[in-house]
Order: structure tokens, then sequence, then C-alpha cells
């Protein structure tokens, strides 16, 4: 916190210039996009990942045979490091990689370039990132809806409702507490998107700097210009922002509780 | 006229034959149906990792050739695995990573089982105070805390070295936490039962609270050397020289810069080998993987 407030360049000690570095933010024009960008990641991160991960964890719930072996497969992005995950998809979105081959029939133009295109790159991004955390979602889910009483659903079934019906009906109200708990966590964790933009956009954060998220700036300030003082000014405005993102969502969550009651 | 009676019950028979055949089929069918749409989902997530795996079994030109090979024409053994050590330190690389791993994770299980333990079954001053002093460290994020970490890491002068890399990372709040909520479940007679047989206290954790503890531990475990196997951002900042690198920091060399493109057949033969430990773990101890995973709330 300190460090945000002085003029620290690692070589000279600490200078106190107040508020100066929060000023400079306020004019720097890096910053400002890297706050758009990091938004933009957490708006493409948290919706599409709690839907698609439930519904996931909806389609491993039910009885079927081969259901683990495909859980395991389903699983698996999850394991690898997110600097290995950027490998594998440089190979994959290479102009004459596999996954731009498979989908050349259906774009049409030929050339897709998922990497180098200002407006595609951080679609890009997002893509990648939710592939790897999905699958953990599921699980968080599966471990929900597996503590949910299996008598509600037989009942449910007596009654003669249909799985659907049950899910929406019975399932997900219960599942609240793993709702808010999924929609924090994404949250929490799309604000720190680092790693996959420092390993995979071109040139650590580009095109013109459209995957530049906070987290990378963070390093860029500090570890590539070693300016500490902008460097932490960056990190308070980050801390700042997932702490009001977070309360407003539990706020939320819970007064759409009491409004239910 | 009506049918004699052992014509009604003939067809009474059949026609509940017919039904509870019906119902077989229905669930045939639907499980069917969960079946292939769960056989998609695992396919399309799959894929990208079937795709690594494969091509480090390929000769480099088959990896971008159109069309695709699906499988590898020109099997190259473990050729491209051999040629990995030769292009990067991969030896030293993974004996790093192993150092911290191993490190993170016999301190952190130790440590947290005992302080959840002090912290569930012992009554002292602040007790509430420390452990929600604990949790709140749970709170920050890690990048918040980069800078500062890294200005007191170099004040000592642990920058690029063993010490700087491993000992910030070596306790963790949620395992204190993860330990505690277990540790509150172990009964107080059996600890005053050891008590009157006159243990003495370190005897009663090791001998009595540890071996309780056992499955939490395993999960954590397992879940820390996850965490500390795939961990980048702070080996990153911390390391200068390749010969402390660990394995995420040591293949960046893969991913940039985009105007030099690496040998893609030896990078996913790095790919596979640097996520090898963590699927044999995955495969081996899938209870308590899923276990930590659940509990802990995070992804490495």
């Amino acid at each position: 916190m300190y460090y945000s407030l002085t003029d620290f360049t690692l070589l000279r000690p600490p200078t106190w210039v107040g508020l100066g570095n929060f000023e400079a933010l306020l004019k720097d024009r890096l910053f400002l996009k890297s706050v758009t960008v990091t938004l933009g990641f957490v708006l493409g991160t948290t919706l599409p990942v709690w839907i698609i991960s439930l519904l996931a964890a909806a389609v491993f719930f039910q009885r079927f045979r081969g259901r683990e072996t495909l859980k395991v497969l389903f699983f698996s992005p999850v394991l690898p490091s997110l600097v290995v995950v950027a490998i594998v998809w440089r190979v994959l979105l290479h102009p004459n990689g596999i996954l731009t081959t498979l989908l050349r029939p259906l774009s049409g133009l030929g050339e897709i370039n998922w990497l180098n295109d200002p407006t595609l790159s951080p679609i890009t991004m997002i893509l990648i990132n939710d592939w790897t955390i999905i699958p953990f979602y599921m699980l968080i889910w599966l471990a929900g809806l597996s503590g949910l009483p299996p008598e509600l659903l037989d009942a449910a079934r007596v009654d003669g409702a249909n799985w659907f019906q049950s899910f929406l009906r019975i399932q997900l109200p219960l599942l609240r507490p793993t709702a808010v708990f999924v929609a924090t966590i994404t949250t929490i964790n799309a604000f720190q998107g680092f790693t996959l933009q420092y390993a995979i956009s071109p040139g650590r954060g580009g095109p013109i700097d459209v995957n530049t998220t906070m987290g990378l700036l963070i390093w860029k300030y500090g570890f590539q210009f070693y300016r500490m003082g902008s460097a932490s000014a960056v990190s308070v405005v980050l801390f700042a922002l997932i702490m009001i993102v977070t309360a407003v969502q539990l706020l939320w969550s819970r007064g759409d509780q009491f409004s239910l009651n | 006229m009506a049918n004699p009676p052992h014509v009604v019950a003939k067809q009474i028979g059949t026609g509940e034959r017919a039904t509870f055949l019906e119902e077989r089929l229905r669930k045939r069918m639907r499980s069917l149906v969960w079946f292939t749409i769960a056989l998609v989902l695992a396919v399309s997530f799959f894929f990208p990792l079937y795709i690594m795996v494969s091509s480090s079994f390929k000769a480099e030109e088959e990896v971008l050739t159109t069309p695709i090979h699906w499988f590898p024409e020109k099997f190259q053994g473990l050729e491209q695995y051999r040629k990995a050590f030769e292009v990067v330190p991969l030896l030293r690389f993974f004996f790093n990573s192993a150092l911290m791993a191993s490190i993170d994770v016999v301190v952190t299980v130790i440590f947290s089982a005992l302080a959840g333990y002090g912290f569930a079954k012992f009554r002292f001053w602040g007790r509430r105070f420390f452990f929600f002093f604990v949790l709140s460290t749970m709170t920050v994020p890690f990048q918040i805390l980069l800078v500062p970490l890294f200005i007191e890491v170099r004040n000592l002068g642990w920058d690029n070295s063993y010490a700087g890399l491993i000992i910030p990372g070596i306790m963790n709040a949620f395992g204190v936490f993860m330990m505690r909520q277990f540790a509150y479940a172990i009964p107080d007679e059996l600890l005053d039962a050891a008590r009157i047989d006159g243990a003495s206290e370190p005897r009663i954790f090791w001998q009595v609270v540890f071996p309780l503890l056992a499955p939490a531990s395993a999960s954590l475990a397992v879940i820390i050397f996850l965490f500390s196997w795939n961990n980048f951002l702070w080996p990153l900042v911390v390391i200068k020289d390749q010969i402390y690198a660990t394995i995420p920091v040591g293949i960046t060399v893969f991913t940039q810069p985009h105007s030099a493109e690496p040998q893609w057949a030896v990078a996913m033969a790095v790919s596979t080998l640097a996520t090898l430990p963590v699927a044999l773990l995955f495969v081996f101890f899938q209870r308590y993987f899923i276990q930590g995973m659940v509990l802990s709330g995070l992804k490495g």
C-alpha cells in the first residue's frame, strides 16, 4: 500500500509523492485501456462459465454408461498449467493449425487471425480461458447437486415432473449457495487474468494492448519498467475494483434471498 | 360375450409386459441421449490435449499440415522427447519444480494441521482475532501482494534464489482454514483420554490427531502440489537465472515472441511432460484430488 504513494524504481529509495501516482494513472491511457480490457475479460468469463458449467454438471449428474470415463476426459483441461495451455493453443490456432484448418470451410474467409486481430484476439483469450476453467466449476456444481437430498427428485418424478422441470424448479433454487460461490470466485479470478495474456498474446498484451489486463500492467510497470510506485497504484485500484464488485454481488444475492422469504 | 377369466388374465399379462419393455426401452433411450451429449462435451474439451499428446509423437512437418494428420503417420517414438531435453534444460526445470512443490506440500500440510488443530481445540487469548487475521490474508488476491512481496524479498537479498522462490509461498491460510474444519470433528473425549493416559501434547498431535487428519491432509497435499507445480507469476518475477526457473517459467520460451516459431513437436513433448505429474496424481488420487479442488475453490 505504502509504495503506491511513492516514486520507487528500486535503484533509489522511495520518495514520497502522495497521490501523484494515482493522478498519473487517471491520465495514463494504457491504464484506462487496461481497465476496460479487464472488465471485458471478466464479463466474457463469468456469465458463460456460470451457465455452461451448470449445464455440463446437469448432464454429468444423470446416470448413463461410461459416465465416469467421459467425466475424466471432460475434466482434463483443468490439469495443465496455463503456460502449457498457451503453447498448445498456439499450435491449434496457428494459421496452419488444426483448429484453423477445421474451421476454414465454415468461416469461408480463409485466414482467421485468432491472435493478431485486435477485435478477435480478446475473444480468443476468453475462449481459451473458459475452456480451462469450465470443467472445474462443473465439478463444484456437481458437488452441490450431489449434496441435495435425493428424495426431493424422486418426489418430483412421482408427481410427473420431467428432468428439466425438476432441474429448474427444485435443484437450481436449492443450489443458491453454490451459484453465489461460482459467480464470486469466477469474478475474482477473472479480474486477475494474467498468465494467458502474458504467454499467448503477441508481444505480451498485444496487439495494440487489447489484451493488457490490469494484472499484466502491474507486471509491466513493476518488472519491465521498474516503476514500483505505478505498479502498486494499479494493484490498489485492482484490489478496490475486486472488493466493490464482490461486495455488490454478495449484497445482491442476499437481497434476493430476503425478497424470496 | 365377455372373455373367459383365463383369457383376461393372459391379456393383462402381455399388456404389463409391453409397458415394462416400453419403460425399459425409454430408459435405454434416455441414457443414450445423455451419453451422446456427454460424449460431445468430453470430446470437445479433451480435443486440445489429445492434439498435444499425439503431436509430440509426430515428425515436425506433420504438426501443421493440411490435410490434418489425426494420428502420427511418421511415428517418432520418444525422439521429440529426447530433443526436448536438448532444446531447454528441462531436467533442471523439473528438479526446481519438484523441489519447490515438495517443500510447499510438506511444510503446508504439517503446519496447517498444527495450526488448524490449535484453532479448533485450544482456547487461548485472541484466538478469534488471530483466526480472523489468518482468514483475511486469504481474501487478498496474490497480484495485489506481488510488488510489496517482491520488494521485501529483495531487501532480504533473496531475489533470484531458492529461498526467494520457495519461502514466501510456504504457508497458506487456506490450509489452516481447511484443517480447522476437519480438526473440529475430532471428539474431545479422544484427546482427553489420551491426556489421562499421560500422553504429552506433541505425542497427542502426532499419534492421535494427525492420523485422524490424514484424509484431509491428502486432499490438501494434492491441491498444494497442483498449485505449486503450476504456479507462474511469483517464480516469473523472483527468478532471473534459468538455473532456478521452474517448469512454467522455463517453458515460456515456447510462447514468445510470435515472430520466431519454436519446433512445434518438441514444444508439444515439453507440454506433455510438464502436465504428466499432475495427470498421474489425478488418475491415482482422484478422490483426494476432487475433494481438495472442491474445498479450495481455487484453480491453480
